[in-house]
């Protein structure tokens, strides 16, 4: 079964989207076989931007009309990693985004259960890894995808106030659904850490990623852990995904 | 008062009555969806409210598509007769659907009943 690990946030601005794109390009640049899938149907992810287009968005997989291999793309020769990487767009076009806000709760059961599908349908192509870019905050959208996932990834930016947001999360989201969940620390300052360990729930956190300028302009323009893989935030990637490797093995 | 005032003084009750009538109409449309919504649809948010043990059964539902007891049983390492119980529970609830297929009996998440 393909490992199945959902990126999400508690609140917007938390890195997690450009988190997502290098994790699965540092699994596909070893040689494992990944689907990055932008499941954030109210706000499309920039990465559709950055990477080769596709024929169909991961909205038609929600609404019954694709299945997920029909939807995804494998851009491996694009970007020029050595494993299978597919990637799956969610459509940022005005009408489609105002449609899933309209969802009723039927069809929102009905998307978990194609999510699911999905899934399934992933592993039998021979995916190893599946990054699901979730919504930030708690909505279908974002908590459909981790009722998928086997592991969430939490990425959080530092501070008291989130701290405390972070915790409603897991206590009334990632707990609940049963799953386990590791921090990623984002743009940390040396005078400003989160440190949720010792805390109620004593949540690992699986890295400290500090805050660096350039990372927030070239990750518009370029995946870093393909085009800089010795700079300090590519790094880190790779550590994680090291990290994740052995918790998972 | 004249024909013309009683005539005008009737029309505005009758307006006022139809006013009265559409209100009536569209708080019990509005009644029915809501009860629909919450005993025929098994979504991700109701599942967060359910107790520990009908979620994790109906998590291994949506998980399985569909399954009879045994299988569900297999996937969360309970008595058979345990997640029978759950099962039933759910159905009970709306939130699942039960079918025979032969002598074996299936569960799956529930469309939902009323739309």
């Amino acid at each position: 079964m393909a490992l199945t690990i959902a990126i999400h946030s508690y609140k917007g601005g938390s890195g997690k989207t450009s988190f997502a794109i290098n994790l699965a390009s540092a699994y596909a640049s070893v040689g494992k076989s990944v689907c990055l899938l932008d499941v954030d149907l109210k706000a499309p992810s920039s990465f559709n931007y950055l990477l080769p287009e596709a024929k169909h968005w991961v909205n038609d997989i929600f609404e019954g009309r694709y299945g997920v291999m029909d939807v995804v793309k494998d851009v491996s020769k694009e970007m020029g990693t050595k494993g299978a990487f597919y990637v799956g767009y969610s459509n940022p076009d005005i009408v489609a985004v105002r449609g899933i806000s309209s969802k009723d709760r039927k069809w929102q059961s009905k998307a978990l259960k194609l999510l699911m599908t999905a899934k399934r349908d992933l592993s039998n192509a021979g995916i190893d890894i599946v990054i699901l870019d979730t919504g930030a905050g708690v909505d279908f959208t974002s908590v459909n995808a981790i009722a998928v996932a086997d592991y969430v990834i939490s990425v959080g930016r530092p501070g008291a106030s989130r701290q405390r947001l972070m915790e409603q999360v897991i206590g009334g989201v990632y707990m609940p659904l049963d799953k386990d969940c590791y921090i990623i620390e984002n743009m940390c300052h040396n005078d400003n850490p989160t440190d949720l360990s010792g805390k109620k729930f004593d949540l690992p956190v699986l890295a400290s990623i500090p805050c660096m300028c350039d990372v927030a302009v070239r990750c518009d323009n370029e995946v870093l852990v393909l085009t800089e893989p010795d700079h300090a935030f590519s790094k880190k990637i790779y550590d994680i995904m090291e990290s994740l490797d052995k918790i998972t093995s | 008062m004249t024909d013309n005032s009683s005539t005008e003084e009737m029309i505005r009750l009758l307006r006022e009555i139809s006013g009265k009538l559409d209100r009536i109409l569209i708080q019990g449309s509005a009644d029915n969806e809501s009860d629909d919504g919450i005993l025929d649809v098994l979504d991700v948010m109701t599942l967060l409210t359910l107790p520990d043990h009908l979620r994790t059964t109906a998590t291994a539902l949506f998980e399985l598509g569909s399954a009879t007891a045994d299988e569900l049983a297999e996937r969360t390492n309970k008595e058979r007769a345990v997640e029978s119980n759950y099962l039933n529970q759910l159905v009970r609830m709306g939130h699942v659907a039960k079918n025979r297929k032969g002598r074996k009996v299936y569960f799956s998440i529930g469309e939902g009943l009323g739309k």
